[in-house]
This record gives C-alpha cells, sequence and structure tokens, in this order.
C-alpha cells in the first residue's frame, strides 16, 4: 500500500502563507465540515476495501485537521487527520493520515492513506481467521436476505457475511464517490454463497447503498471472493 | 320529533341500573326449627322484596338476607319480636357496589399502564396510536389528541397536546417520522412524549415549560409511508401519493413546503427520493400542519426530527447566507449538542443545514421560520452510517435518552426568550 510521508505541519503552514487568504488554492477546512468527514470516509472506504481484512474494518471517528487544495487541470485534493473506530465495537482503532484526490475528469478518488493502530495485527489476523473458519466449516451453502433485519439485527451466525459485505461493497462505494456523492451501506438484501474447490470464500450479494445527498437507495450486484 | 323521543325512551330504558341504595344484608342466626319455619315465611312476603344470599336451610348455619331499605324497619321488627339474633354484614349496598366498580376501574387503568409499552423495541402504527390512546387516558389532565387532518391513504393525522390549561398558548411544535424508514425517530417520538407527561411536576424546567406554554408532537407524521415500511419496504421515505402521469409514487414531505419550494436540493422528477411535488403543501401531512400551525397563531417553535447524521441544524437550507437570528441559534445548537454528548459521548455537528448537511429546497424548518417562528430546528439521530436507517433497536432508549436533553435546552431557551 502506497504510504503517506507524514506532511509536517510545517509544510501546510507554509503552503498557507505563500498563497494569500483569499485564494482559492489552500484553503483550511473546519474539522466538522461535511466535506472533510465526507472526504475522510472516502479514504476509509478504499482502505477497507484495500486491506481484505474483515477484522481491521474500520468507521470513521473524528477529523482532527482538514485542508482543501484546488490543483488545477487535476481536481480538488484534500489532505486529512482523522480518528477511527473499529467498525463493529465502535473502540478507539487509531489515527489516519491520507489525502484524497477528486479528480475534475469523472475518475474515481485516488486516495493514499497511512493508519496507526491499536489493535496488534496477529489479533486482527486471529480475527480473520475465526471469521473464515466460520464461514468455510458451513455444511450447506449460505443463503439469507436482509442483513441487518428491518429492526437492525444481525444474526450472529450471519455477522461475518455482513463484515464480508462491508469490506467488498467499499471497494464499489469508493469507485462511486465524488466530491459531492457519498455512500453508505443501508443493507445486504441477499447474499447467496458459491462453493469452491480451493481455499477461497465465494459469495454473490445484492447491496443497497444509500447515496447522499440525493437520498436514493442504490441496489448493486457484487460478486466477491475471500482469502484472508 | 317523535323519533326522536322514541330514541331518548330507548337509551333511557336502556340506561337504567337497578340501585340499591341504603339496603342492608343482615346475617341471622336460626335457634330453632320455629325460627327457619318464620324466615321462610318471611321469605314469602313479596311486597318485602327479601333477597336470601344464604338460605334458610338447617339450623347451625347462618342465614344471610339482603333487604330493601323501604322493608328494612318491617323486617327488623319481625327479627325482634321472634327473639332472633343478627347483626348487620353490609351496611349499604349501594355503597358497596360503589366502590367495587371504582376498584375495578382503577385495576383495569393500572394495568393497562403497566402493560407497560416496550420502549426498547420498534412498533407498528396500530401499535403506537393504540399507546397514545393509554399515555392520554393515563395522563387526562395534562395531555389529549388531536386530529388535525388525514394522509392520502385517508389514516388520521394524530397529534398529542400536552397543556395545563390557559388559551392558546404560546407553542412548541415536535415532529417525528416524516420520513417513514427513518424508524429511530418515531420510536423516539413515543418514548418523548412519554417522557414529557412522566415529568410534568416532578422536572422543574417541564413543570416550568408546561405551566405557561403547551407542547404539540405529532409522532406518525408521516403514516402512509411508515405503514409501507412495515407492509412492503423498509427503506421508503416519501409520502404515499399517487403522482399524476408517473409510475412512481410519493413525494418528499421535507421538499413540500412553501421555502425555496422548488430549488437546489430537491428534485421535479417523481421518482426521484427528493421529489418535491407538483407545488408546495400538496402532500395533506404537510398541508394539515402548515394549516394547524397558521390557524394556531402562537407557536413559538418547531423541531422537526429526522435520522440519520448526528446533527443539529437551523435555517436555512435553501440559501447560503445566515438568517438574522444565526448566531442565536448557533450558540443555543452548541450547548444543546454539548448537553447531548453529555449522555454518553454521542457527537453532534451543528449549523445551518445549507452549510452542515446539503443545500435542501422546501424544507420544513425553513417554512416555520420564514412564517415567523423562530426557533426552528431540525435534528438528525444516531447513528452516523454505520447502521444507518436500520438502527438496531436496543439503541431507542439510549438515543432518546440523549435527545432529550438537547430538546429540553432548546424548549427552555424557547421559554425564556419570549417574543
Amino acid at each position: 500500500m502506497p504510504g503517506l510521508r507524514a506532511s509536517p505541519p510545517a509544510f501546510l503552514l507554509l503552503l498557507a502563507l505563500a498563497f494569500p487568504r483569499g485564494s482559492l488554492a489552500v484553503q483550511e477546512l473546519e474539522p466538522g465540515s461535511r466535506s472533510a468527514a465526507a472526504a475522510a470516509r472516502v479514504a476509509l472506504l478504499y482502505r477497507n476495501f484495500q486491506a481484505g481484512s474483515l477484522g481491521g474494518l474500520r468507521a470513521l471517528g473524528q477529523v482532527r485537521k482538514a485542508t482543501l487544495k484546488n490543483i488545477p487541470e487535476s481536481g480538488h485534493k484534500y489532505y486529512l487527520q482523522f480518528s477511527t473506530e473499529d467498525y463493529r465495537t465502535g473502540e478507539d482503532a487509531g489515527n489516519c493520515l491520507a489525502t484524497v484526490l477528486f479528480p475534475k475528469k469523472k475518475s474515481r478518488p485516488v486516495v493514499s492513506i497511512k493508519c496507526s493502530h491499536t489493535k496488534d495485527q496477529k489479533e486482527i489476523q486471529e480475527e480473520d481467521n475465526r471469521f473464515y473458519q466460520r464461514i468455510r466449516h458451513q455444511s450447506k451453502p449460505i443463503t439469507a436476505n436482509n442483513i441487518p433485519d428491518s429492526y437492525g439485527n444481525i444474526e450472529p451466525a450471519l455477522e461475518p457475511v455482513w463484515a464480508l459485505a462491508v469490506a467488498g461493497s467499499s471497494s464499489i462505494m469508493w469507485e462511486k464517490s465524488t466530491e459531492t456523492l457519498g455512500y453508505f451501506l443501508a443493507q445486504v438484501k441477499s447474499v447467496r454463497q458459491w462453493l469452491r474447490k480451493d481455499d477461497f470464500i465465494e459469495f454473490d450479494y445484492t447491496v443497497l447503498l444509500h447515496e447522499i445527498p440525493t437520498q436514493e437507495i442504490i441496489s448493486c450486484h457484487m460478486r466477491l471472493t475471500w482469502l484472508p | 320529533m317523535e323519533t326522536l323521543l322514541v330514541f331518548l325512551a330507548l337509551l333511557g330504558v336502556t340506561s337504567t341500573e337497578q340501585l340499591f341504595v341504603g339496603d342492608q344484608v343482615l346475617r341471622v342466626t336460626a335457634r330453632n326449627e320455629e325460627h327457619i319455619t318464620l324466615l321462610r315465611v318471611l321469605g314469602e312476603q313479596e311486597e318485602l322484596q327479601v333477597d336470601f344470599w344464604r338460605h334458610p336451610n338447617s339450623l347451625g348455619h347462618p342465614v344471610d338476607l339482603r333487604v330493601p331499605f323501604p322493608s328494612l324497619q318491617g323486617v327488623k321488627k319481625f327479627l325482634d319480636s321472634h327473639n332472633f339474633s343478627y347483626s348487620i354484614m353490609i351496611e349499604d349496598v349501594q355503597e358497596l357496589l360503589d366502590e367495587e366498580k371504582e376498584s375495578m376501574r382503577r385495576s383495569r387503568r393500572v394495568k393497562r399502564s403497566s402493560r407497560m409499552f416496550d420502549f426498547t423495541s420498534y412498533h407498528t402504527i396500530d401499535e403506537i396510536y393504540e399507546w397514545m390512546d393509554v399515555l392520554v387516558e393515563d395522563h387526562a389532565s395534562l395531555v389529549s389528541k388531536v386530529q388535525i387532518g388525514q394522509s392520502y391513504e385517508q389514516r388520521p393525522l394524530l397529534v398529542l397536546k400536552f397543556s395545563t390549561g390557559g388559551s392558546n398558548r404560546p407553542a412548541i411544535w415536535l415532529d417525528t417520522g416524516i420520513h417513514a424508514r427513518e424508524w429511530i425517530t418515531q420510536a423516539t417520538g413515543v418514548w418523548t412524549a412519554n417522557k414529557i407527561a412522566k415529568e410534568y411536576g416532578q422536572d422543574p424546567s417541564v413543570t416550568a415549560i408546561l405551566d405557561s406554554m403547551d407542547i404539540f408532537l405529532e409522532i406518525v407524521t408521516n403514516p402512509d409511508g411508515f405503514a409501507f415500511t412495515h407492509s412492503s419496504n423498509r427503506l421508503w421515505r416519501k409520502t404515499r401519493s399517487i403522482n399524476a402521469g408517473s409510475r412512481c409514487v410519493g413525494v418528499d414531505p421535507n421538499r413540500n413546503w412553501d421555502a425555496g419550494f422548488g430549488g437546489a436540493g430537491s428534485s421535479s422528477n417523481p421518482c426521484s427520493e427528493t421529489y418535491h411535488g407538483p407545488h408546495a403543501h400538496s402532500e395533506k401531512e404537510v398541508r394539515a400542519i402548515v394549516d394547524f400551525i397558521r390557524a394556531h397563531g402562537n407557536f413559538k417553535s418547531v423541531i422537526s426530527i429526522h435520522s440519520y447524521s448526528q446533527m443539529l441544524l437551523f435555517p436555512y437550507g435553501y440559501r447560503r447566507a445566515p438568517t438574522p437570528d444565526h448566531q442565536e441559534m448557533n450558540e443555543l445548537a452548541k450547548k444543546a449538542v454539548s448537553d447531548l454528548a453529555a449522555v454518553f459521548g454521542t457527537k453532534y455537528t451543528y449549523g445551518s443545514i445549507a452549510n452542515t448537511i446539503y443545500m435542501a429546497g422546501g424544507t420544513t424548518i425553513d417554512w416555520a421560520y420564514d412564517n415567523g417562528v423562530k426557533y426552528s430546528f431540525t435534528l438528525e439521530l444516531r447513528d452516523s452510517g454505520r447502521y444507518g436507517f436500520l438502527l438496531p433497536s436496543s439503541q431507542i432508549v439510549p438515543t432518546a435518552t440523549e435527545t432529550w436533553p438537547a430538546l429540553l435546552d432548546i424548549m427552555v431557551h424557547v421559554l425564556e426568550h419570549p417574543y
């Protein structure tokens, strides 16, 4: 994973001084601003997919610092510092530094991200193996609908299947995200497992994505394979 | 006229209850066979109308008889003259009957409210409407139910009114469930209604508020949509009105208000989730509130509750420029959000709709603000995206609990800043 060399605050300060206030080139954003949070989420979507881990899934905590740079001919680039939480438990999972470029030409955001972690890598791997074993040891191919159900419940037996959907749909949502369009996983509408002869786990999903600010519910078909 | 009289007469007949005022029940001890015979003879005196509760069958067993008031003197004389020993078991039968009736009524009430509505679950519209009646019954001097109109599919639009009297007091409006799929909001509405009723007379702030103001709370603001989320599509947002010339149903009720109607953040496409409708207030659910608030004329605050995002928002949505009251609203929002976070650490952002979430024309609180209701806020409840609309029911009570101090902050501010 391409690392991001930690930009010393001095560099950003220099940038801010070099460009007079009011210039559109570099803009310090309120940490609480919607666009900063949206960009941070895109960075996490990218990471959640790239990491290919269920135990390592993270959600956005708080944006600590955000800067927006307009790069002529290229697009808008966000420089972000934010905290993260474990996706499942909500516990503090560490901080991240990221850049997110939303290209002028309609293509997927370009993300570089580097995170510290509170959870041991070994711990995460063990969790992934546990998830993997739980799925592998099913006697019949798993099929299910509506995860979570209308009441927000996820059957414990289906938690790995849901976590896999979060990881996989992150890829779809990352690619679709723009500076003005954001996504959340609303629900796994249906899932069906395909048994394989090799070690990979394979699932067919229909996932519902909640699109902001249009409020639309987008239905996507996702076929994924996983090996921790 | 004659038929009316007949009807009234029928009414009269059916409502006549037999009364037992002054009747007594006497327990008599028969000491010999003669006594038994005498008692039987007493019972046969039709004009006395003596009613044996325990018949004179054999010696050694007490005889209980109910004696109608007019016959009391005569019967007692009879018993005395034949040396019966007796005691008065029931001094006044009617009094006893009245007591029993009252105690039955009380026990029915206790049973219903201690049937304890499950605030930790999501409920159907019928369950919520039924519970509203129980709440009104249990707090009859404080809470009443008002119907402000009908939905597109003709469901009643019901509002709970919290009032300690007065006439058209300055009022606060709260609504939940205007977007059907935001289930945490209707659930929070139910909990909050219960909380307000409970806390009047207990909590100083609630008491102060209700001693000079009224609170109106519409829990199921979009009943058709809500019913649809239960029966067909859990993620339905809009109303269920048929759109002429389109296969797509429904209008976004939070884009249908006459404030920046048709502007940015709303769509003219009936198939869109943010379809603003053919014209402002086209939706009966919206029109009912507009008419109600206008007719009332004395609303000082409108708080419209949504999910999800964890935000506290104020006008405008239809333009970026701040309102003249921006600073005051911002300060109040800051305080409310801080008090909310103090409960469980849940972090909310706050600000104007346009600058905090996105531009949106035709929203509830923009209309309210532009129509003289200064303290107009929108809340976006839990969560921030993990579960979104499908928030686990285990989070209902925590969400409602943490939101309460924020609501109270706003209501207290409204009370303390009359205009």
